[in-house]
């Protein structure tokens, strides 16, 4: 009997929530009573990071310094002539006030594009994850660097090429004699790109591996002698290398050069005289670009970065105002006048 | 005139047809083919069709685009993936249509039909079927073929067919064979006379015109006209005859009704027309916006050159036009996921999903047929929430055609109770009446008992003029008469007789049989004068059994009222009681009767003779004339209220709709009181609306200033009549010759639109389908806003083509309506639903949908453009490749899917209860161009904060591209999925599951794509590495992303926060409103003059002629003779003979 009936109502759709739309839901009902406190919760939220990361920001000691050479007066100026090779220049400064450590030093390159895109393409991620397939042949992308008289350019492309190839060497001045701040440059590219995204091939020596390739034209030494030194730290897995070829966002930026966390100056850069002696080799007024150096420690929020701070003040506030408007609009349609 | 050449003679075979000129003619055989696709063709041509989308051309060129090495700024796999699976969707949805096309085209095809085929009827199917095939009818098949009617197994080669079909008509029709065909064939009916047949057939090309057919007949040397009547069209169905004979002379596409089709008609939406220039829109500012990039790209890069002595250290052509115009194509890709590939199959995904619960919702199920709702085109469902304009057929929509005799009123007494439902009238004790088969629907014991004890002679007389006066015809069934009858209103009026003892058993040229109460008389008919839509009313003269003649009249009251004696009885209690039944919405009928002295009939009878026997043009007013003598001096004896039964639920939803803004016209091919009456009971019209007809709308409309006048006229109007009533209503009444009118005056459209407006309904009356096409043309012309037209029948296909949104109703039969339809419901208050509670959430979640999709697609694509300030124009893009790919599909489809399915503001109940809710998608509030522009604009904000945010972070700092580019990425996610839960007003567990996953899905996905795993395996299409790594760990991105988040939504949570404010107070009023449910019954004020008479007959003339020729009339009546002999009374032989042998005998005229 149920049977029949069912079969002569074949086509009754089903009687279920979901086929009659009446799902259970939530509906949040909103008012006035939730908006205007919501806002000013969300508000003060804001403002309570601002103010932390403006405070954080402000406590965090910078020492930037312009080496481009640019005016005469710099002590770099006499390196700026393109013909000069090796030049080296000086720049002293002070420091007031100990900066605490661990202390960054960072190389700075403004006007600088490092995320157009045809330079950002052009390097091979097969060849510099040590494929020997491409150290013959490098990737189309590498154009117009990939070869250099038919012979190949290893690491090929144009981030390559431009490898930032100033040095530094610090000394603190005490009672005239120079003393070396010792620079830790271990661990200063990301542990990814050292350990899995560039891979020097397994040829040993190294120098084999990069037969019958040429060094790309910029550079002054092959790849295999970046840091003859040590093994782990040279070729493809060189860490200024892999800092290089991390591309900026923008064309104003900094990369990290060396910490400042050995010896003496665990604690930080004393206050005192410093020389900070410059192997000036790489080109930047030909596009207006400048150079700088910059001593930083940090904080939990990473660098100096009073943007972030002020911003999220700025919206804050915005929500509070917000909020207030709200409230005046609210009372007006609460309470409105008589008649 | 194509000539058919039709060879029957001696072709041992089936008879071959031979094309003599075949212009026009395409087409032979009778196969039905509305399917496009083979499997050949499959691939080819929905490729080709869905290139012809232009969305789908753009990518296809974009992925060309991307395979360009020197210019591909994301690679090709990135768009091509969206793009084969957007294809094969829609590919596979157009198979899965074209194989349900054809696999109905199949169920027709091989509908059965018999085919004479070498001297026999063989059983074939309606895809064998050709031109010159002779082809026997079952009783109550449909017709295969447009046929020509050889001959039928009823007398006079009469046979009768159902029309309803094709014009929606449901009284049966007259078709009747030539004599000459018809004297040849059924000498000895058999297959051979038939095979013998070898007619010449002329006839003209095929065309769509149902009502007219030409041709000429050469057989045996003999030619004869053909016309209309001897024609047996397509879907039309045979009833009350055994057997007809035709031979087909159109096949296939060249019959009438598939003429009639009309051309399929793609039909779009207006939201999505809206959105499509959007995207137009979108496209040209993304070429602009290259063209500004390229061109700064050129710049940039002559700068360069100038700057850069010594090998550029960036890499630059040697040619900054050539630069600029790399960059140009550049960034067109680049920009491409601006312009919403998912957006079009997503589109259509929301469509089915929405059409799927218009079936399964359980409120639009009937469920005595087993049928739920049916969206037929799955493209239109928003434009259910848009609608303007209700357009509807009468018959079958608005009412039942179903005639129930409810009431009447006998000398000054009303019988019956309209107060009580039809369906719980008290059924009374009919059980001494061996006729009574049921269906009366008034409890009248009273009426019985007078009846009965044969107190009243008037009441007697009144049942006596309702058997006698009619032009009904009775089959005998099963020892009862089954009657057939013109019009409705006759059937169920000689129905009540019947019920109430006073049967009319059977017709003759001369005589009608009546059995009165059990007694048999036989009254001979002298004359009948028949009901045209002039004169209002028809007679009978009569010959009682016992001798003295009498006239019994009925008609509409305003025709009889006039023609009374004076001081009839009785006239100001029945004249109380047609108002009554007026606000009662009934239809009346006034009935009357006068003895007629035997030597005036003679008088009258010998100039009705000779007036006859004129062949002038005078002819009509002298017979006209005549017709009027004979009707004077009446007796009113009472009044008839029927009910036409309107479908269930009908004044509701018409009042609901008004409520929603709807404007409901009616366009019906009935009569002008028919349908004023209807529009009357259903709630269309009040009692205090104003009609106006032509005569006074073409005034108006002719004036300099149609307006002004018009709103005179209503003003002065309303004064005259009700000073109180301040909302001034008016309606219009139109028939079809007068709508013909504005097809030569064209600039009347506009004004006439323009008056409609303001008007509370429009009724349209004997308007052909073509007409009611018009119409809707024409409101569609004039107004920008949605039609849509309801109908049932075939005669309503063309407008339910003609409207943005056709409804075909599905009637006992269904049929052509609904196979044209876009939607299919099974009862007209269904509509409630289908507009006021799917069409309405459709329109929102589609709404919803095409705004977030255009904001969250624009949104986080234009952030190249400011990218492209920061990096020397270089097309470089902000994001991971994958994330890109992933973004649209992954990241924030399923959430905005999830409003687009199941998103409610108000549940549904809700949705019914405040129908003002509706006029919120009429007025386009929420797909308007400003509002999708206002959404393009906060896409543009939200680009520039999603950007600049980051930008300001991470200025000159140790930061690279990668990170920037992960929270940038994050950002966009976050602030799609903000907006999403700013938009859902609806959490289903399946929406909080969406966003969730979504969230969830895109660090998951984000941490894959820049794995290791991934990195060794493809180190080039993988390259970012050990990003998420850092970055998902770093305080600085997710403070940088939760800014740019919140900013990014900040104006829209600043205006939800304001909507909520300032709406508190206006919802609280809308809730506040107490409300009544819609009565049914009027409230018609007292004092309101509002008698509707009327009755309801096919058009043209009635079937009077064919009763008083006689030619109608046959003796299926075996039972007859011995009812009659067994009676009590003695009868008349001359009529018993005439009943037994009619057929040979009463054939003379």
């Amino acid at each position: 009997m149920v049977k029949q009936e069912e079969q002569l109502l074949a086509d009754r759709p089903d009687n279920t929530a979901f086929t009659q739309q009446r799902l259970p839901a939530w509906q949040p009902m909103l008012s006035a009573g939730i908006v205007i406190p919501g806002f000013v919760l969300i508000g003060l939220a804001f403002i309570g990071i601002g103010v932390a990361l403006f405070v954080t920001s402000q406590s965090i000691q910078v020492l930037e310094m312009d080496y481009t050479g640019r005016e005469t007066t710099s002590g770099c100026f006499k390196c700026t002539d393109p013909d000069t090779k090796n030049c080296v220049c000086q720049l002293d400064f002070d420091i007031d006030t100990l900066i605490k450590g661990p202390v960054f030093f960072y190389y700075g390159l403004s006007n600088y594009f490092q995320n157009y895109r045809r330079y950002g393409v052009s390097k091979d991620d097969t060849q510099l994850s040590g494929d020997l397939d491409n150290f013959i042949n490098p990737s189309d992308t590498c154009s117009p660097y990939d070869t250099d008289n038919d012979k190949p350019i290893v690491p090929c492309g144009s981030i390559a090429n431009s490898m930032f190839n100033d040095t530094f060497v610090l000394h603190q001045l005490i009672n005239g004699t120079k003393k070396l701040v010792p620079f830790d440059g271990k661990g200063i590219a990301w542990w990814t790109d050292y350990n899995v995204k560039y891979r020097n091939p397994g040829v040993k020596p190294l120098k084999d591996a990069f037969k019958d390739t040429v060094k790309p034209p910029f550079w002054p030494k092959p790849a295999y002698e970046l840091d003859p030194s040590d093994p782990n730290n040279n070729g493809f897995i060189n860490q200024d290398f892999l800092v290089w070829m991390r591309r900026a966002a923008l064309s104003d930026f900094r990369k990290l050069y060396r910490r400042i966390a050995r010896g003496d100056y665990t604690q930080g850069l004393p206050a005192g005289n410093y020389s900070l002696e410059i192997h000036y080799n790489y080109p930047v007024l030909s596009f207006n670009g400048r150079k700088k150096v910059v001593f930083s420690n940090v904080s939990w929020m990473g660098g100096q970065n009073e943007f972030l701070g002020i911003a999220y003040l700025v919206v804050g506030s915005m929500c509070i105002i917000m909020s207030i408007v709200m409230l005046i609009v609210y009372a007006k349609f609460k309470f409105p006048e008589e008649d | 005139m194509t000539r058919l050449h039709h060879l029957a003679a001696s072709a041992p075979q089936r008879p071959q047809t031979e094309l003599a000129n075949d212009a026009g003619l395409t087409q032979t055989d009778n196969v039905l083919r509305s399917h496009k696709y083979s499997p050949l063709t499959f691939l080819p041509l929905t490729l080709f069709e869905q290139f012809q989308r232009v969305a789908n051309l753009y990518f296809l060129l974009m992925v060309v685009l991307q395979c360009v090495p020197a210019i591909s700024a994301i690679p090709w796999y990135i768009t091509i993936i969206p793009l084969t699976i957007v294809l094969s969707v829609r590919g596979v949805k157009d198979l899965a249509n074209d194989m349900a096309r054809r696999r109905s085209d199949a169920k027709i095809n091989s509908r059965p039909c018999d085919v004479l085929i070498s001297q026999r009827f063989n059983k074939g199917q309606w895809r064998d079927l050709h031109v010159g095939d002779v082809v026997r009818i079952h009783k109550d098949q449909v017709i295969p073929a447009d046929l020509l009617l050889l001959c039928s197994s009823e007398p006079h080669s009469l046979c009768y067919v159902e029309t309803a079909d094709i014009d929606g008509e449901t009284n049966l029709k007259f078709r009747q064979a030539l004599s000459a065909t018809h004297d040849e064939l059924t000498s000895q009916p058999s297959e051979e006379t038939l095979a013998a047949f070898n007619g010449v057939v002329f006839c003209e090309e095929p065309n769509n015109r149902l009502y007219v057919f030409r041709g000429q007949l050469h057989w045996r040397g003999e030619s004869s006209l053909l016309e209309n009547e001897h024609v047996l069209l397509r879907g039309t169905v045979l009833r009350n005859t055994e057997f007809a004979y035709g031979v087909a002379i159109y096949t296939g596409a060249d019959t009438k009704i598939m003429r009639n089709c009309g051309k399929l008609r793609v039909k779009r939406t207006r939201t999505e027309r809206v959105f499509n220039r959007v995207v137009i829109g979108i496209v040209l500012c993304v070429l602009l916006t290259a063209l500004f990039l390229a061109i700064g790209a050129g710049v940039f890069s002559s700068w360069v050159m100038s700057h850069t002595e010594d090998a550029s250290l960036l890499v630059v052509d040697d040619n900054p036009a050539y630069t600029g115009f790399l960059i140009f194509w550049s960034y067109i890709i680049l920009l491409s996921p601006a312009m919403p590939i998912a957006l079009y199959i997503s589109f259509e995904v929301i469509h089915s999903v929405h059409s799927l619960f218009i079936g399964w919702d359980m409120d639009m199920y009937w469920q005595p047929a087993d049928r739920p709702a049916q969206a037929r085109n799955t493209s239109l469902n928003e434009e259910l929430g848009q609608v303007g304009y209700l357009l509807s057929d009468k018959t079958g929509t608005l009412t039942q055609n179903h005639l129930l005799f409810r009431q009447c009123c006998i000398a000054g007494e009303i019988y019956g109770d309209p107060s009580v439902r039809a369906e719980d009238t008290e059924p009374m004790d009919l059980s001494w009446n061996p006729f009574s088969r049921g269906g009366l629907f008034m409890s009248a014991p009273g009426l019985l008992e007078k009846l009965r004890g044969q107190q009243c002679p008037l009441s007697r007389q009144f049942l006596r003029a309702l058997c006698l006066c009619h032009t009904v015809t009775a089959e005998w069934k099963e020892e009862a008469p089954v009657y057939q009858a013109a019009s409705p209103d006759e059937e169920a009026l000689v129905g009540a007789a019947r019920e109430l003892g006073w049967v009319f058993l059977s017709r003759t040229r001369d005589f009608i049989v009546v059995s009165e109460l059990g007694v048999t008389r036989q009254y001979q008919l002298l004359a009948l004068l028949d009901f045209t839509s002039k004169r209002r009313r028809m007679s009978v003269l009569v010959r009682e059994p016992e001798g003295g003649l009498k006239l019994y009249c009925k008609g509409a009251d305003i025709v009889i009222l006039e023609r009374l004696q004076k001081d009839s009885p009785y006239q100001e209690e029945i004249e109380r009681a047609l108002e009554l039944f007026a606000q009662a919405c009934l239809r009346t009928l006034c009935i009357a009767v006068r003895s007629v002295p035997e030597e005036s009939w003679e008088l009258w009878s010998k100039t009705q003779a000779q007036a006859a026997a004129m062949a002038t043009v005078d002819r009509d007013t002298l017979l006209e004339k005549l017709h009027d003598q004979m009707e004077r001096e009446l007796q009113l004896i009472g009044v008839t209220a029927i009910e036409d039964r309107l479908q269930e639920g009908v004044p509701e939803t018409i009042a609901l709709l008004q409520q929603a803004g709807l404007k409901v016209w009616v366009l019906t091919g009935d009569k002008k009181e028919t349908a004023v009456n209807i529009g009357y009971s259903c709630k269309l019209l009040d009692a205090e609306t104003r009609l106006v007809e032509w005569q006074e709308l073409r005034q108006i409309l002719q004036s300099p200033d149609p307006e002004v006048i018009f709103f005179k006229a209503r003003q002065t109007e309303l004064w005259a009549v009700d000073k109180q009533s301040a909302g001034a209503k008016t309606a219009v009444v139109l028939t079809g010759p007068e709508l013909a009118e504005f097809e030569q005056r064209p600039e009347w459209g506009a004004s006439f639109m323009s008056l409609a407006e303001q008007c509370q309904s429009v009724l349209c009356c004997r308007v052909t389908p073509g007409q009611k096409a018009d119409i809707i043309t024409l409101v569609r012309k004039h107004t920008r806003a949605v039609t849509m037209s309801i109908g049932d029948g075939a005669n309503d296909v063309n407008m339910i083509k003609t409207a943005h949104v056709g409804v075909g109703l599905e009637g006992v039969e269904g049929g052509q309506a609904v196979q044209n339809a876009d939607f299919a419901l099974s009862q007209f208050r269904f509509l409630q639903r289908l507009l006021l509670v799917h069409g309405r959430w459709s329109y929102r979640r589609i709404s919803f949908f095409l705004l977030y999709f255009l904001f969250k697609t624009c949104g986080f694509a234009l952030v190249h453009i400011w990218f492209g300030f920061f990096n020397g124009f270089s097309a470089q893009s902000l994001y991971e490749n994958w994330f890109i790919a992933f973004y649209t599909v992954f990241y924030t489809a399923a959430p905005i899917m999830c409003v687009a399915f199941f998103e409610q503001d108000v549940n549904a109940d809700s949705s019914l209860r405040w129908p003002e809710l509706y006029k919120s998608g009429q007025r386009q509030e929420l797909s308007s161009p400003l509002v999708l522009c206002s959404s393009l604009l906060y896409a543009v904000y939200t680009s520039l904060v999603l950007f600049f945010i980051p930008l300001g972070v991470y200025y000159d700092t140790a930061y690279d591209y990668q990170t920037m580019a992960v929270t940038v990425a994050m950002a966009a996610t976050f602030t799609a999925t903000v907006e999403i839960a700013l938009l859902t007003r609806y959490w289903t567990k399946f929406n909080v599951a969406a966003v969730c996953v979504s969230v969830v899905l895109f660090f998951i996905s984000t941490r894959i794509s820049q794995s290791t795993f991934l990195f060794q395996k493809s180190p080039v299409d993988y390259f970012f590495i050990g990003v998420s790594d850092k970055a998902f760990i770093d305080p600085l991105v997710w403070l940088a992303a939760l800014l740019a988040t919140w900013t990014a939504v900040l104006p829209s949570v600043t205006a939800l926060a304001l909507n909520v404010i300032l709406t508190v107070h206006d919802k609280h009023k809308v809730h506040s409103v107490s409300r009544q449910p819609v009565e049914l019954r009027s409230k018609l004020k007292r004092g309101t003059s509002l008698r509707r008479s009327s009755y309801a007959l096919s058009q043209g003339a009635g079937p009077g002629r064919l009763i008083t020729s006689g030619t109608c009339i046959h003796s299926t009546v075996p039972t007859l003779d011995e009812k009659v002999a067994s009676s009590n009374y003695p009868t008349d032989s001359r009529g018993q003979i005439h009943i037994k042998t009619n057929n040979h005998v009463t054939n003379g005229t």
